[in-house]
């Protein structure tokens, strides 16, 4: 455990929440986890086996152990195990370290292939687990680069082999047949002459040259539209290197033309903050300097000439254009150079000049908090404007809806939970000082309860309605009852049960309206609970 | 119920717990992807516009921002360059900000004070840790290094000095004391990135989380494997939930669907408001301590709103 070091001032307003303090446990009136009672932010479940018996096997395959240990706890943690039962699986689990896994991973590959025939049972860590996935996919690439190669010698070869009979057999066959169709068309001119009669060697001779001929003027063609091939490529490069350089020249200037219209833009943005007050900003606006960050490589430098700023400022970009932005790795034009470090880092801080309100959920007294109440009005005073502007009417943001009070009251009655405002908006100021609902009433004993009815007989009359109209009365009366039963008043209750005479009457009302209860007492106060 | 237009893009809204008129407003530029931030502190007129009465700048977009609950003029603010700042409204602007602690790694991306103790913060990070400070020290007091990624949230319980909570993207939410080395408690609350935690005020053992899974879980730490709620009807993620100081069991939380939704987890039919006054991802919310029934919230479109709860925000 990481022990913090001691405070070299013995501030008292800082009390250090070091381990050992018990001081501060006793300031804590609310706490209910002291050292003494258990804190019930803490796991009181015992270690399940099965969750145990699952981590283990999850540890235990081999994928699992080539991954960090993070990403394996963080994933049994996220299966709903506790720390006890994950520390636990890690201690059965044989310990292996890094550096003794990777000589291990050929044995372990072929022990793997098996393992994963017998894991297919399995619960559903290992099921739902990615690395058993990868392992099989990784022993099938190492075939498949294999068969690659294959495929490619294979492949080589046949093509060699094709490219050698092409050259043996096709292409005599292609002169034999340019030969056959010289010779067709020779042997029609022959045709017209009836009386030559070549012999086949002239005949042969003839096609061959006329097959040469042939070759050669392909052979020419062919050389001439190489070159103007390359003629063409030549002028295709030239053309795009010019593309490019007006293309860069364009970035530039909308580089320079963004800017200037940023800081236009900038300068519009103050003019619109300043309001009643001038804003404090702190550190300088530097407007030409550029930002420290080396996210992203600097933007290229303005060139030489400047066009005048534009009259409208540039709108925000969307979020998606800025994401496109940062992916291209330019910088968006508005941010600008600001030195955000203290000016003084030792600085000490101001005295409060407010002590801390209580907060609406904390079980005070009413003293206290009407106190406060008191206080912070007079310093409202000093700090907004004169008082008679709060008592007479409250600011827009307290005046609550009528509609709204209206809707609570429905809700109330349709949940009965957690909301103390079942009589409306008269009752926020006593809410305000979080009225806690009082004890259960005890049982009183029967000569009591007769001996107090008499005295009291009238108000046995009265009805549900006027019950709930009298709530009011009631919850004061409950708040002064509650108090006195919180500081020990138990005793006193008890003994107006035994003796008759010796409680308050106040007490002796408690135990008296509880006797009128028939429902409509309980029925207010569980609106109120 | 007037409105406040800020020059960057809204990120938290939360009220004074001394000042009821009073709100600090945290924003950065380019929806806080990369730019400069700014912390506002406005204060509101019975009759009349929103008035800003400090704006702080810094050099990365702020977060989040929480008040001292010791010092009514002191703020702590999360800053994306990871470092978390201490501004103080008494001191002339110049002055300010009054400490700089820069320890985390990565973005901080919340911070809480201590309303018990009053004394000492925590700050949450993109690096995976919660730390703790104390005002008067310029180093943290703890970190808690256990999430597996980064922690959107950690929130102080508000009745046990030592207790809180907090909410991960690795899915789970855990529940710290400082007096213990380690987390006391894990929650695998959902099955996605939980974006955001907070304690009841009145029940101390029940926490609501939010997640990327549009739901808000509530949940008792007692009996932790099944939630006591799950609260549907967000579009999208939501993005941060806040138990009312007034009202047990109301739940006030905001999400990227642009609306506002006010819900009461004991009841069948949870849902009891929504506001969508927003134009872009409602991305903070508040309730008054102070004032009961009083909203606010801020997003993305660049306004914080501060409404009663039952009235349109966006009216006059």
């Amino acid at each position: 455990m990481a022990t913090p070091p001691n405070p070299t001032d013995g501030n008292p307003q800082n009390p250090v929440p070091d381990a050992v303090n018990p001081t501060t446990n006793a300031q804590q009136e609310a706490d209910k986890g002291a050292t003494k009672e258990p804190s019930i932010f803490v796991n009181t479940e015992p270690i399940r086996e099965d969750q145990v018996q699952n981590a283990i096997k999850f540890l235990s395959h081999p994928k699992v152990k080539g991954s960090p240990v993070m990403y394996r706890r963080s994933f049994l943690e996220r299966k709903g195990l506790t720390k006890e039962e994950i520390d636990e699986a890690f201690r059965r689990v044989p310990d292996e370290s890094p550096s003794v896994a990777t000589t291990q991973p050929a044995v372990v590959n072929q022990g793997g292939q098996s393992q994963t025939a017998s894991n297919i049972q399995p619960q559903a860590p290992i099921q739902s687990l990615q690395p058993v996935t990868a392992p099989t996919s990784k022993l099938g690439t190492k075939f498949h680069w294999s068969h690659a190669l294959l495929a490619v010698g294979v492949l080589a070869i046949s093509g060699a082999g094709t490219a050698v009979v092409f050259k043996n057999a096709v292409v005599p066959r292609l002169k034999s047949w340019i030969k056959k169709v010289v010779h067709e068309d020779e042997k029609e001119d022959v045709g017209n002459e009836t009386d030559r009669k070549p012999t086949p060697a002239e005949e042969a001779a003839a096609s061959a040259k006329a097959a040469a001929a042939a070759a050669a003027d392909v052979a020419r063609a062919s050389q001439d539209m190489l070159a103007s091939k390359t003629e063409e490529k030549k002028y295709f490069g030239e053309l795009l290197s010019l593309l490019d350089v007006q293309v860069q020249e364009m970035k530039s200037m909308s580089n320079s033309i963004r800017k200037l219209e940023g800081q236009s833009y900038i300068a519009g943005r103050e003019v619109q903050v300043t309001n009643s007050r001038p804003p404090y900003t702190n550190g300088r606006g530097d407007y030409d300097a550029r930002s420290a960050r080396s996210l992203s490589p600097p933007p290229p430098p303005p060139p030489a000439f400047v066009e005048p700023p534009s009259a409208t400022p540039s709108h925000p970009k969307s979020y998606m254009e800025i994401m496109s932005m940062i992916q291209r790795g330019e910088r968006p034009p508005n941010i600008r150079d600001i030195n955000d470090l203290p000016p003084n880092p030792d600085q000490p801080v101001s005295n409060p000049r407010l002590a801390p309100k209580p907060k609406p959920w904390e079980s005070t007294q009413s003293q206290g908090s009407s106190i406060y109440e008191n206080n912070s009005n007079g310093l409202l005073d000093n700090t907004v404007g004169p008082a008679s502007m709060y008592e007479n009417s409250a600011p827009w943001w307290q005046q609550k809806n009528v509609r709204i009070s209206e809707v609570e009251g429905q809700e109330n009655n349709k949940t009965g939970g957690g909301y103390n405002g079942g009589t409306g908006v008269s009752e926020r100021p006593v809410q305000r000082s979080s009225w806690v609902p009082p004890q259960p009433p005890p049982v009183a004993m029967a000569e009591a309860a007769a001996a107090i009815r008499q005295p009291k007989k009238s108000q046995q009359q009265l009805t549900d309605e006027q019950f709930l109209a009298r709530s009011s009365e009631v919850t004061d009366e409950l708040q002064r009852i509650t108090k006195i039963s919180e500081s020990g008043g138990n005793a006193a209750v008890v003994d107006g049960g035994d003796g008759g005479g010796g409680g308050s009457s106040v007490v002796m009302n408690a135990s008296e309206i509880q006797r009128e209860e028939e429902g409509s007492y309980y029925e207010a106060s569980s609106v109120e609970t | 119920m007037p409105a406040f237009k800020t020059p960057f893009n809204g990120y938290a809204v939360k009220f004074s717990p001394f000042y009821e008129q009073r709100l600090a407003v945290a924003t950065a530029q380019n929806f806080g992807i990369l730019g400069n931030g700014r912390i506002h502190v406005i204060d509101l007129s019975p009759a009349g516009p929103i008035a800003e009465i400090a704006a702080y700048d810094t050099a990365d977009g702020v977060y989040d921002v929480s008040w001292s609950e010791s010092h009514d003029s002191l703020l702590v603010a999360a800053v994306a360059d990871g470092s978390v700042k201490l501004y103080d409204l008494s001191l002339p602007p110049t002055s300010n900000p009054v400490r700089s602690l820069s320890e985390h790694t990565r973005e901080t991306h919340s911070v809480d004070y201590n309303a018990v103790r009053r004394d000492s913060f925590l700050s949450s990070s993109w690096d995976d840790t919660i730390k703790l400070w104390t005002i008067d020290r310029p180093t943290s007091v703890r970190t808690f290094k256990e999430h597996a990624y980064c922690v959107y949230s950690a929130a102080w319980n508000p009745r046990h000095a030592d207790v809180f909570a907090s909410a991960s993207g690795d899915c789970t939410a855990r529940i710290w004391d400082v007096r213990e080395p380690g987390s006391t408690m894990i929650l695998p609350a959902h099955e996605f990135e939980i974006l955001s935690c907070d304690w009841s005020k009145y029940d101390d053992a029940v926490i609501a989380t939010s997640s990327v899974d549009k739901s808000i879980k509530v949940w008792d730490v007692r009996n932790y494997r099944v939630p006591v709620a799950v609260l549907n009807g967000h579009g999208y993620a939501v993005r941060k939930v806040k138990f009312s100081p007034h009202r047990a069991s109301v739940i006030a939380s905001c999400s990227y669907d642009m609306t506002v939704c006010l819900w009461d987890y004991m009841v069948e039919d949870s849902l009891i408001g929504r506001y969508d006054h927003h134009t872009e991802f409602a991305v903070g919310v508040d309730m008054s301590v102070l004032v009961e029934g009083l909203l606010a919230s801020t997003g993305w479109d660049e306004f914080a709103y501060v409404w009663q709860h039952g009235t349109d925000p966006k009216a006059p």
